[in-house]
């Protein structure tokens, strides 16, 4: 089957001038699907920008891995800005981002518990049901690995994503992150997954913080993808049946576009070797052609 | 693990990430804090052991990123209010406008 892998941006104001003048290099844009929730006027925007490049929707606030039900008031909005614009597809992040009276203000890492997973599959079927479509789901990065898990994050991650039938959006600088913050291998990480399920993939970077005694990675998107990241995206290409969509992540200390649409064109190229040692390893039904110039040959 | 106690879990965690006062309590005595919080047994010796190095960044982090939101909703509300002057600006200047013009074919 032939692949069609692409890469795109995260569409950030700061970053429109850039991207708008660039679309030729870019294959499709991400947009936050809270930044349109309450703003009119700029989900009229966003339409006229849909209508020029594929765009497809991700949320930061539904907080879905959690025991608490999903905010039906969110979710309204969710599904306005997906019925508005239509995008190729929606999604969201494995992770609770409050609890009672109290908001994180961020995306938090869950106990990974059979009961979250049931949690979260029921608030995924209710997404499903007001938006009209289920959200892909992302791994998210942690500075602390949860308390009172009973499973590691990649087993977590496969029964979650089969509890709902969804598929995964694989973050792999979290993935990366998350690997080398808890000491596991990312590779093993990676192969662990359920590769069936991943279309889509976020890459982005961040910095070391915390002592000698004990650094970790804090994935802040102000950094390039380090080459590991572009590795584990090769190595995904190499064993996914699915045409991947990657989308750059940044949020901050903007480089020139030039910088950011290099790294778009090491992503193409990192999923291209990726699919050529794929090729090798199953090699592809010949075509009938292919077939008939045998027979030809045989005669 | 029940739904209540998952549940309650999740809300303890909230705190401890966003509450530096409860924070400091849990860390001079997890199994007690944990206890009071009304956590299972089980749940208080998961917490016991809890990852302390990322407890602190993770809290410094969430902190981080609480602020950075205040910043860009404040601004935003600033841009608006720019906006809204920008345009009360304009309707007075078209009313001297209005005004001038009337006075003049008068």
């Amino acid at each position: 089957m032939k692949m069609h892998d692409r890469a795109g941006i995260g569409w950030r104001p700061e970053l429109a001038s850039g991207i708008l003048a660039n679309l030729d290099r870019i294959d499709v844009l991400e947009v936050i699907a809270e930044d349109y929730f309450d703003h009119a006027a700029r989900l009229r925007a966003l339409k006229t920008l849909a209508r020029q490049a594929p765009v497809v929707v991700h949320g930061v606030s539904l907080g879905m891995a959690s025991t608490a039900r999903v905010d039906g008031k969110r979710l309204d909005k969710m599904a306005r800005v997906v019925n508005q614009i239509q995008p190729e597809s929606w999604s969201e992040h494995l992770a609770f981002v409050r609890a009672g009276d109290i908001d994180i203000g961020h995306l938090a890492a869950p106990p990974r518990t059979s009961d979250i997973i049931e949690a979260t599959a029921a608030n995924l079927f209710t997404a499903q049901a007001a938006v009209g479509s289920m959200p892909q789901m992302e791994n998210i990065a942690t500075l602390i690995d949860p308390p009172a898990s009973e499973r590691d994050e990649p087993t977590w991650l496969g029964d979650t994503l089969n509890c709902a039938n969804a598929c995964l959006l694989l973050d792999l600088h979290n993935l990366y992150a998350n690997s080398i913050n808890f000491r596991l291998d990312p590779r093993d990480f990676l192969a662990r997954l359920p590769v069936e399920r991943i279309h889509a993939v976020h890459i982005s970077g961040g910095k070391w913080i915390g002592d000698s005694s004990d650094r970790r990675i804090l994935d802040d998107h102000l950094h390039d993808p380090p080459d590991p990241v572009y590795d584990l995206l090769a190595e995904l290409a190499a064993n996914c049946p699915n045409s991947l969509t990657v989308i750059l992540e940044r949020d901050g200390d903007y480089p020139p576009i030039e910088h950011l649409l290099a790294q778009l064109d090491r992503a193409r190229s990192a999923m291209a070797r990726g699919r050529a040692a794929r090729a090798v390893a199953i090699p592809s039904r010949p075509s009938v052609s292919e077939r008939c110039a045998v027979l030809e040959a045989a005669k | 693990m029940s739904h209540n106690k998952t549940s309650a879990l999740e809300h303890f965690l909230a705190r401890l990430y966003v509450d530096g006062d409860a924070r400091q309590r849990f860390l001079a005595a997890p199994a007690t804090e944990a206890a009071r919080a009304g956590l299972s047994q089980e749940q208080c010796r998961a917490l016991e052991k809890i990852d302390r190095v990322g407890l602190e960044m993770a809290a410094r982090s969430f902190a981080h990123k609480r602020a950075r939101k205040e910043k860009a909703s404040a601004s935003a509300l600033r841009g608006w209010l720019r906006v809204r002057q920008s345009l009360m600006r304009l309707r007075v200047f078209a009313a001297y406008l209005r005004r001038t013009d009337t006075s003049a074919t008068q």
